[in-house]
């Protein structure tokens, strides 16, 4: 009896890894596949017959994006963008979600649920008119408008998911510390916050993740070099003119480093955070 | 240290009313314990004095100065608070020392002072370690240390001894009640372990659904309960109540109850209204005692304890546990007779539950 | 006594009274905190998603169009929603909107649950496994879409490659260009980049089951398939429900993969109603009809939640 156990146990262990080691190999593969695209040369790449291992190594298709293309300026915009996008977030959103996680007063249910509501009205329905009005006020086409219009669908997330961190921490805490001489916001910056650092941290990083992959309202609300994210100039490039794979993949991997990096050290936290905020919503 | 005056307090969430016309005043250097069951107000009437949450009306004085509007940092109190909210990111040592830090006291000052406060509750040794690394005795000590590094006018413990083990709160109750002897600070304290009540309090206010049953000193609220709840809620194993009729021969006056007639000759009340009405009468499992008269009835249940046996007596369909000798070990279904110490009966009105 | 002087606040000068930290620390002590707090995020809300959106709700009864301003800005009330009703492609896009999202959900749930049974056995290695699994759903749509357009390419497709290879396929397919094949190899794309959101959400609602449960069904003689269908699902009923409204939400408001995969075609076989709207909006300029299907668009979405969330209260039942 216990053998039979302890083998169906050893069975279905080896069915887990098969299905992990197969779902691991087609999620890496396609980055892998691009990865080596960028390294071929173009002989390796449009042949007759399949070249799997480049035969030569080259960056030139790295050097070649770097120098001859807007693609600095276009990260740098990203960059830029990034940045505005998580400051905004951090400055109105931590504060709103520390508000929902540690008061209770009436209305906070039905504004917590508005926050998430805004989550479902449709992105379209949202740039047309943020299209228009950007316009009369001018942010159209730059980095800070692009940005603050970022926030209307990050903003949300960022307040649900962050409040997932302060909840962790507490309340005892800031009542300790009131009574020891804080006031509320000394409470929070000195005591609460330090404990949901890693919670912060987090929630930027997919916050300044989500930012950087963005593509449809970056094409819609913005036209010029002065303020293009590398999403909209990378598939303009595509198709105005006809970049080459060897160069589209090097730009996929360029700006897909950050991404992986920045997931790969705070993913345990993040997965954490997401899975908090969806949860409770 | 100062005195501490609660007038008219209330306290409603919504609609909710949780505290209801809270009444307590508290001389210098007293040690009130607040004490009822779980929900019924406790934390949050020290939340009130504390200032961490405002009141629905009425007044708290600490000392001379009415804080119905000053922030709890400007309150000059210090609590302990039942899951200890240490800072987890800060030493022992800063941890200790955090409202002098705040109250900008410079640090050769603060360091002094929290090696006296650490000396006093022998932690020096923890001091360099973070509260994550400690245990639930040790945690609690550093949160003491904490309230007392303050030098506050008022003591607050909500519930401090609740998540320890059975043998360290027995140590850290006698050490708390060596740290007031010793601070002489005013201390309010709530619990639900009535122990902890009797033995440390020198008022001691039972709650029950945001209202104070009885506000006295330990020893009248065990001898002289103000009503059912009270008796009921303070003793253990718990007080019993036997149902009778009151009667008066010849100026003595007796209970009939089911099983028979008990004589209440002693009974310090004052009694003479209720002569021929039903009343409760509330007697302590420690009083009785194995003798030729007074109550009898059947043994139901026998549970050795070890120093003591309970024995659970059928009087006439009534059960009353009676708090016996290890030696007297009846047999079940036995007859037994207990003699009734008539100066320790309280009796009650059946229809309010209010002490006669 | 030193100490005493330190018991209460520190004493105040003029200086200090108008010092802005302490105002701040002042105001943060009063009753209104918390609304405070949430006020800079609640206009911003307010400025850059509700007044947006009734703005798009009013522009769907006007005519505007940004390329021929000599038509003005009139009131039309229900063209556009006539216009709607009769126009052929606004069909078509609805069924292949409603294709798209089940279709995709459906592969999403399947291997999202898969791989999250799998990897809450915790066994060694998980950890790794677990981040390579979940980084699809953390890359840019732009390159998700472009990595597979380079391995589904026609010509020098690695994956037409491996198909002949072991024999599956007789000649290299232009998966993209084929309106048979256009929407399935879509779908599979963005199965592939959003499977480990139900991943994620699945992980999460598995540690919430106590391994107890899983004893005694142990004890009770119950096989793993058995305790999936009669434990795990049913414990990950309202966690699944959360997952696939949001996923439903994402997947009909957002034409971006579709907009860099095929445009809509060939044809017009993936041409999907959100993707509609923008084209409507972003070519075409007719910032009128788009709000309108922008706005039917959120009228269905609401209306499904709606009835989802009522089915799935139901169920509880
Ligand atoms: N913020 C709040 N909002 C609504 N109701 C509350 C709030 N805080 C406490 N209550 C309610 O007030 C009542 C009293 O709570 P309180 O915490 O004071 O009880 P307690 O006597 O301290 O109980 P315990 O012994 O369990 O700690 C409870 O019924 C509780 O549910
Ligand atoms: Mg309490």
């Amino acid at each position: 009896m216990a053998q039979t156990r302890s083998s169906s146990k050893l069975l279905w262990d080896v069915v887990a890894y098969v299905i992990m080691i197969g779902l691991a190999i087609i999620c890496v593969f396609p980055i892998i596949w691009t990865f080596l695209t960028s390294i071929k040369v173009d002989e390796d790449i449009v042949t007759r017959e399949m070249v799997y291992f480049p035969t030569r190594f080259t960056f030139d298709n790295y050097v070649k994006l770097w120098f001859q293309s807007s693609y600095p300026t276009l990260v740098a915009n990203s960059l830029i963008v990034t940045g505005l996008t998580v400051l905004i977030c951090l400055l109105t959103g931590a504060i709103a979600s520390y508000s929902f996680s540690r008061f209770n007063f009436p209305g906070r249910t039905q504004l917590m649920l508005g926050y998430l509501v805004v989550r479902m009205f449709p992105a379209v329905l949202m740039i047309i008119p943020l299209f228009i009005v950007m316009r009369q006020v001018g942010l159209l086409d730059s980095t800070v408008g692009l940005a603050i219009a970022y926030t209307s669908f990050l903003l949300p997330l960022f307040v649900w998911m962050l409040k997932g961190f302060f909840d962790s921490a507490p309340k005892e805490l800031e009542s300790a510390a009131r009574i020891d001489g804080s006031t509320r916001i000394g409470a929070m910056l000195r005591i609460v916050v330090p404990i949901a650092r890693n919670g912060l941290v987090a929630t930027c990083v997919f916050v300044a993740i989500a930012a950087w992959n963005e593509y449809l309202f970056a094409l819609m609300l913005t036209t010029s070099q002065g303020s293009r994210t590398w999403p909209v100039g990378l598939q303009l490039m595509v198709g105005e003119f006809q970049l080459p794979w060897g160069m589209l993949a090097a730009g996929g991997m360029i700006s897909i480093l950050p991404v992986v990096i920045l997931f790969a050290i705070v993913q345990r936290v993040m997965v954490a955070g997401i899975t908090a905020g969806a949860v409770k919503g | 240290m100062a005195t501490l005056s609660i007038k008219g307090v209330r306290k409603s969430f919504g609609s909710l009313e949780v505290l209801k016309n809270i009444d307590i005043e508290l001389e210098d250097g007293g040690f009130l314990v607040l004490l009822g069951p779980s929900g019924c107000g406790k934390s949050t009437l020290l939340s009130i004095i504390a200032g961490l949450e405002p009141s629905s009306g009425g007044d708290v004085t600490i000392g001379e100065r009415n804080v119905n509007n000053v922030h709890p940092k400007d309150r000059n109190i210090a609590m302990v608070f039942q899951s200890y909210a240490l800072y987890p990111t800060m030493s022992v040592r800063r941890n200790i020392g955090f409202g002098l830090e705040m109250r900008k006291m410079p640090t050769p000052e603060r360091d002094a002072a929290v090696k006296k406060a650490a000396d006093l509750l022998q932690i020096e040794h923890l001091l360099e370690r973070k509260p994550g690394q400690l245990s639930g005795g040790q945690r609690q000590r550093v949160a003491m240390g904490r309230a007392i590094v303050r030098d506050p006018d008022l003591f607050l413990f909500d519930e401090p001894l609740s998540n320890l083990d059975a043998k360290l709160r027995v140590e850290m109750r006698t050490e708390i009640k060596r740290l007031h002897d010793r601070l002489g600070t005013t201390i309010v304290y709530v619990t639900h372990d009535q122990i902890e009540a009797m033995t440390l309090g020198t008022k001691v206010a039972v709650m029950r659904n945001g209202v104070i049953q009885q506000f006295a000193d330990p020893q009248i609220i065990y001898e002289q309960p103000a009503n059912v709840f009270v008796a009921a809620f303070i003793g253990s194993p718990t007080t019993n109540f036997l149902n009778g009729t009151l009667e008066a021969t010849n100026g003595l006056l007796s209970l009939r109850h089911g099983g028979g007639s008990l004589d209440l000759g002693g009974l310090q009340q004052d009694v003479g209204a209720f002569v021929g009405r039903p009343v409760v009468a509330g007697i302590r499992p420690e009083t009785l005692q194995v003798a030729e008269t007074g109550v009898s009835g059947t043994v139901e249940v026998v549970e050795p304890t070890g120093p003591d046996t309970m024995v659970i007596l059928n009087v006439g369909g009534q059960m009353l546990t009676a708090r016996l000798g290890s030696r007297d070990r009846p047999k079940l279904g036995q007859a037994m007779t207990l003699s009734v110490d008539a100066r320790a009966v309280n009796l009650f009105d059946p229809d309010s539950g209010d002490r006669i | 006594m030193s100490r005493a002087l330190y018991t209460a606040a520190p004493p105040r000068t003029v200086w200090e009274s108008i010092n802005p930290l302490r105002m701040i620390g002042e105001l943060s002590e009063t009753r209104y905190w918390m609304y405070l707090l949430l006020l800079p995020s609640a206009l911003l809300i307010t400025a850059v998603v509700l007044y947006p959106t009734l703005y798009g709700f009013q522009m769907s009864f006007r005519e505007m169009r940004l390329n021929r301003p000599d038509v003005g800005t009139d009131w039309v009330f229900f063209k556009h929603y006539i216009r709607m009703v009769n126009d052929p492609i606004f069909w078509l896009s609805l069924r292949n909107t409603a294709i798209w999202v089940t279709s995709s959900i459906a592969l999403e749930f399947l291997i999202g649950l898969t791989a999250a049974l799998a990897l809450n056995r915790n066994l060694p290695g998980t950890k790794l496994l677990a981040v390579l699994i979940l980084l699809p759903y953390f890359l840019p749509n732009v390159v998700a879409g472009h990595m597979w357009g380079l391995m589904l390419d026609p010509r020098l497709g690695v994956i037409n490659d491996l198909l002949m290879r072991v024999g599956l396929l007789d000649g290299y397919k232009a998966w993209f260009a084929d309106p048979k094949t256009a929407m399935a190899a879509a779908i599979i794309v963005e199965s592939w980049h959003s499977f480990p959101f139900f991943t994620l959400l699945i992980m999460a609602g598995l540690k919430g089951i106590p391994a107890d449960l899983y004893k005694a069904a142990d004890i009770d003689g119950a096989g793993p398939l058995a305790q999936l269908r009669l434990i795990t699902l049913p414990m990950l009923k309202t966690i699944i429900a959360a997952a696939v409204i949001l996923r439903v939400i994402g997947l009909v408001n957002s034409p971006d993969l579709l907009l860099i995969l095929t445009s809509g075609g060939p044809g017009r076989s993936t041409q999907v109603l959100s993707l509609y709207a923008f084209q409507m909006a972003y070519k075409d300029f007719n910032f009128g009809y788009a709000g309108a299907l922008s706005v039917v668009m959120f009228v269905l979405l609401m209306g499904f939640a709606w009835i989802y969330v009522r089915l799935s209260k139901v169920n509880e039942d």
